[in-house]
């Protein structure tokens, strides 16, 4: 078998050279991205009296975090946010995923009609829905509430995953499906028993992100809360106003609030990229 | 003929209709209720203070679109925010596409160190790099100072300011469009790079006539996207600016929040939004004849 050489990078240089410059950029470019994530962990780990001389202390503590996590409403927001983002990742999902099947098996005026509403509504600036719906969510008795702010993040991710979903379902071959339907299933059968584990890693990649979004999101929670249901975003968000000079705790919510968005990537990443091919 | 009765639907509308149905109701009561009654709030005289909802016709539109802040400050910084934001994420994103899709050691450590941005929620970076620019203790001065430069106050000079939105921005979609990118390289053909490399074709050209081309769909998919997104971009400068100093950094999400939740105008708050839904409805449909177009090319 023919050996099949890559063009050289950088043609020219000794291959010792390419490589060590190969290895320099990388570690630079990866410094370069993890670098405010880095600065954010070290001053979380700071002593008040240290933080503002990062550069030069040499003190650690684990006092911000016992501290932050001493504050009731921090603890709370957390465990709001994830408990909102768990939901909202299970009820999506529910939803967008038959959604875009649709899209994808059917091609009838039915199928056009949805797709040109979710195009139509995936280009509308959130602002201009989330404001008046400020008012729909209270006149319903459901501002402040779990409800109030789940069904609208549910609302929210209809239209950018049933139109992911609509590509992962594209590339998927429906003769298996009319297999099934010839051997005597029910299109809810071909569906639920056929199409859907076949698409199951690109549901998983949809899941990753559905919960990274949701735990990310700021303008729905501040705008659809108040005081009872404070998520972790808004009240860090809080922080910067209200207590913008403890930069040592600021910096440790931070951190708690990047932990376990960045479990779930860690280990979801693998079905994000096998997944996400559109 | 005997008139056997047949349901309204067939077999397969109603699967349809059912397959649809709870994303249509869920669409219905948050997005089109919100938006009829946003419009309808538009019209009126609705303050938060003073609700009299009388019926204005188009004053808030007139006053909003004659608004020197909103013409001059907010549409250029939005529009501006939009083209560099979608650029830069795309350039970054495509380069470390590329380089992830290539095998080399320790290719797995590099691209979850790529990825971290992703998981960082838009207020926590905006928080991070608040701190990292703070004009005072910030990071950046010391390093400034240490090289003897002098120290700036970045977040409190217009363009400045903006240009640590827009980094902030790009920092935090870059993941996004390399994450796309890549499972779009993955899912290339193999054999026409083979027959490149056989050529002893030089890296450049593959990229020119094999792999940019053959990309263009996902990409075209990508920038739409993220185009769209960057132009209701709310929390980032939220947090980082505040719109400040002044109104300079204000991008079209903030106005509108301003007028309604700070100056508790809901109906000149609503009136903005819209006008902002509309250009950017308008943008979206152009954007999508042209995705059609060049996918179908």
């Amino acid at each position: 078998m023919p050996m099949v050489t890559r063009p050289a990078f950088l043609p020219g240089l000794p291959n010792w050279s390419r490589k060590t410059f190969f290895a320099l950029a990388l570690a630079a470019i990866c410094f370069a991205f993890a670098f405010p994530v880095l600065w954010l962990i070290l001053t979380s780990l700071r002593p008040e009296s240290g933080v503002y001389y990062v550069h030069r202390g040499t003190e650690f503590t684990l006092g911000n975090f016992k501290e932050v996590l001493g504050q009731e409403r921090i603890v709370e927001a957390f465990i709001n946010s994830a408990v909102i983002s768990t939901l909202a990742t299970v009820f999506s999902l529910l939803v967008t995923v038959s959604s875009g099947y649709m899209l994808s098996r059917f091609t009838g005026p039915a199928a056009r009609m949805w797709f040109g509403t979710i195009y139509v509504f995936r280009c509308v600036p959130y602002i201009s829905w989330v404001l008046p719906l400020y008012f729909v969510v209270q006149s319903w008795g459901i501002y402040d509430t779990y409800v109030g702010l789940l069904l609208p993040h549910i609302a929210v991710h209809i239209c950018f995953f049933s139109w992911l979903m609509k590509g992962f379902f594209d590339g998927i071959d429906p003769s298996m499906e009319y297999a099934a339907m010839i051997d005597g299933c029910s299109r809810w059968g071909a569906f639920i028993r056929v199409a859907i584990p076949s698409a199951l890693p690109a549901i998983s990649a949809l899941a990753v992100l559905c919960w990274l979004f949701t735990w990310n999101e700021f303008l729905f929670a501040l705008i659809l809360t108040g005081n009872r249901v404070p998520v972790i975003t808004v009240v860090m968000a809080q922080f910067v106003t209200e207590m913008g000079l403890h930069w040592n705790l600021m910096a440790a919510t931070a951190v708690m609030a990047l932990l376990p968005a960045f479990l779930i990537a860690l280990f979801g990443q693998k079905y994000v990229i096998r997944g996400l091919r559109i | 003929m005997s008139a056997s009765r047949r349901p309204m639907f067939g077999e397969q509308q109603r699967f349809v209709l059912l397959l649809i149905a709870p994303a249509a109701l869920l669409m219905l009561l948050f997005q089109v209720v919100p938006i009829v009654i946003g419009a309808n709030a538009s019209f009126r005289d609705w303050a938060l203070y003073n609700p009299k909802k009388t019926w204005i016709g188009f004053d808030h539109y007139a006053a909003v679109i004659s608004d020197p802040a909103f013409l001059y400050v907010v549409l250029p910084n939005t529009f501006l925010f939009m083209v560099l934001s979608v650029a830069g994420a795309l350039v970054t994103g495509l380069a470390l596409a590329l380089l992830l899709n290539r095998p080399f050691r320790g290719q797995k450590l590099v691209q979850t160190i790529l990825l971290v941005p992703l998981m960082v929620a838009p207020v926590v970076a905006a928080i991070m790099i608040r701190w990292i620019f703070n004009d005072q203790f910030g990071i950046a001065n010391v390093v400034l100072e240490a090289i003897g430069l002098e120290g700036q106050p970045w977040l409190v000079q217009r363009w400045s300011a903006f240009g640590i939105i827009l980094l902030t921005d790009i920092w935090l979609w870059t993941p996004w469009f390399t994450l796309l990118l890549l499972a779009g390289l993955q899912s290339l053909p193999k054999e026409p790079f083979e027959a490149a490399a056989i050529d002893g074709t030089t890296t450049w050209r593959v990229f020119r006539y094999l792999t940019l081309p053959m990309l263009r769909p996902v990409i075209v998919v990508c920038v739409v996207i993220r185009a769209i997104d960057a132009f209701r971009t709310f929390d980032i400068v939220w947090t980082l600016t505040g719109g400040g100093p002044g109104r300079s950094t204000e991008l079209f999400s903030l106005y509108a929040y301003v007028l309604a939740f700070l100056n508790l105008d809901l109906g000149r708050g609503s009136a903005a939004a819209i006008v902002g839904g509309l250009i950017i409805l308008v943008l979206g449909v152009v954007m999508y004849r042209l995705v059609d177009r060049i996918a179908k090319a």
